[in-house]
């Protein structure tokens, strides 16, 4: 099991991967440790989530990418 | 009178015929918890000022009675004032005192709101409430109403409490002195610094009574009068005024709410004052002459200290302050002190007002030091079952006040005692009081809106 991820420290631009498997880009970071505001960019279970704006939860950032 | 073994709130605790108060509304527990209900959960209260809260997301944690609520404004610009209290499990969702937020997440599990109040985080929600859960529900509880009067945010819980105005009635233009311009230009107040706050071991009705207007206790004063912290460097303040006006009692009998304030004479300015410092001086005595120009016979009002009712003190002239009594319990109350200038000020004005609103008020400021000695030790001494045989005495001055009150051509509204020879009166006490019990004994705002019924009666005559 991989380390949690502090969201605290994520900033917009941050590409990240979600325990569903979609991956979004944070826009915003209120740094509560709890949300992050993020953009989907990939949501594999639910297609029309791309490009949408959405507050994820921290326990579901299981993953930072790199920015190709 | 009542004994120790009162267990609420009955008629009789306050008798404003014998001017005798029982002691057990200041120090009985069931006492407090009916408060709480029938006073805080119903009366307009002070919350904070719009200066405090200048760009959206801003947000300024308070007090309506012993609750947290949060004064914010959102996304938009609007202002709005929350219950400090998540809708799932009741977590506070604000533990800080005041900054700038997108949202509001309670860390206990997670539900997260935004500055408008509406819920727009919920962990889980489509997994564990698989999107069934209204959001729209289950956002802050927002006050009932909420009034910006001059930048002054007011709410009430009470949605058929009358409109803030309406609240105030004839007293308006004494909070318009606190929050206008000392140039009798509208709304120019702003917040100095930050809000002083600090704890005193009396019940919260010791504060309000004494701001109400208790120009009896000058001599728990004494020492600070000595020692000089004045602007001008003697006393407690720049008092020149008190050698040519008339000084009032004036209370507005069906509101509740009270004050001293002083009448120049016709035609008079204010005295000089600001002694040794030439600018501050100078900027007040020019906005004085603006303030004449601007109000008229209106702008010959001196303001002193006053409250609104509940537990808003109002202090306009030397130093400029509000503060707010909130109820920490029956024997705790958490005093929070606001000091303003006007925004326009010269620096050098806001520099010295700075320096002597610190010396005077607040938990390090001498004259408040006095304040808090006489309420914490009168509190203390009033709780055991012998004390509490025995009521207060508030008959000072009963019978003598007026409500023709005219001074040179202004006629003062409301219950009017003149003290300029007296020195003194307990009418601001007793006018306290008697709203306090009616707002005890009323089943609900169409029993406290006594004016409106008087109002009908008038028409009807």
């Amino acid at each position: 099991m991989s380390a949690p991820v502090n969201i605290r420290d994520l900033a917009p631009g941050t590409r990240i991967a979600l325990a569903d498997g979609a991956e979004a880009e944070i826009v915003d970071n209120p740094a509560d440790g709890v949300w992050v505001f993020a953009r989907y960019l990939s949501a594999p279970r639910d297609p029309a989530l791309v490009g949408q704006e959405d507050m994820i939860f921290a326990q579901d950032v299981v993953a930072i990418r790199p920015i190709d | 009178m009542a004994s120790s073994g009162t267990k609420g709130y009955h008629p009789g605790l306050v008798d404003l015929a014998t001017g005798e108060i029982s002691r057990e509304i200041f120090v009985n527990e069931d006492i407090y918890a009916e408060e709480q209900e029938r006073v805080f959960a119903r009366a307009w209260l002070h919350v904070g000022h719009e200066s405090q809260i200048p760009k959206p997301g801003d947000y300024f944690v308070s007090s309506m009675g012993e609750e947290s609520v949060i004064l914010c404004r959102d996304r938009a610009g609007a202002v709005h004032v929350f219950l400090n209290s998540c809708r799932h499990r009741g977590m506070k969702v604000c533990r800080y005192d005041e900054g700038n937020t997108p949202v509001f997440t309670c860390p206990y599990h997670g539900w997260s709101y935004g500055t408008d109040g509406r819920l727009v985080g919920v962990p889980y929600f489509r997994e564990a409430y698989h999107s069934r859960l209204d959001k729209e529900k289950w956002g802050l509880v927002e006050v009932a109403q909420l009034c910006n009067y001059k930048g002054s945010i007011w709410a009430t819980w009470d949605a058929a409490a009358p409109p803030f105005a309406e609240y105030l009635g004839d007293f308006t233009r004494y909070l318009d002195l606190q929050l206008d311009g000392w140039d009798g230009r509208e709304a120019q107040a702003e917040i100095l610094g930050g809000v002083q706050k600090w704890l005193v071991p009396c019940n919260w009705k010791f504060p309000a009574e004494n701001f109400s207007g208790d120009t009896y206790h000058n001599i728990s004063h004494r020492s600070v009068d000595l020692a000089g912290i004045g602007p001008s460097g003697a006393g407690r303040r720049d008092m020149g005024e008190r050698d040519v006006s008339r000084k009032l009692h004036v209370c507005i009998p069906d509101r509740g709410h009270q004050t001293i304030h002083y009448v120049l004479p016709s035609g008079e300015l204010p005295p000089p004052a600001y002694a040794n410092a030439p600018i501050v001086a100078e900027y007040f005595r020019h906005c004085e002459e603006e303030k004449r120009r601007r109000r008229g016979d209106w702008g010959r009002l001196v303001g002193a200290p006053g409250e609104i009712f509940p537990n808003t003190a109002l202090l306009s002239r030397q130093p400029r302050t509000m503060a707010v009594w909130h109820p920490r319990g029956p024997h705790q109350t958490e005093c929070w002190r606001w000091f303003f200038v006007d925004r326009d000020a010269p620096a050098e004005v806001k520099g010295f007002l700075r320096d002597y609103y610190i010396r005077y008020s607040g938990p390090a400021g001498m004259t408040e030091q006095d304040d808090m000695e006489n309420w914490n030790y009168a509190h203390a001494a009033s709780r055991g079952v012998i004390a509490r045989r025995h009521p207060y005495n508030y008959d000072q001055g009963s019978g003598t006040a007026v409500t023709d009150y005219e001074f040179q051509g202004l006629r003062v509204p409301g219950e009017v005692i003149d003290i300029t020879e007296v020195q003194s009166s307990e009418q601001p006490a007793r006018n306290f009081y008697r709203r306090w019990a009616e707002f005890m004994a009323a089943g609900d705002w169409s029993d406290l809106a006594t004016w409106r019924r008087n109002d009908k009666r008038a028409v009807a005559e």
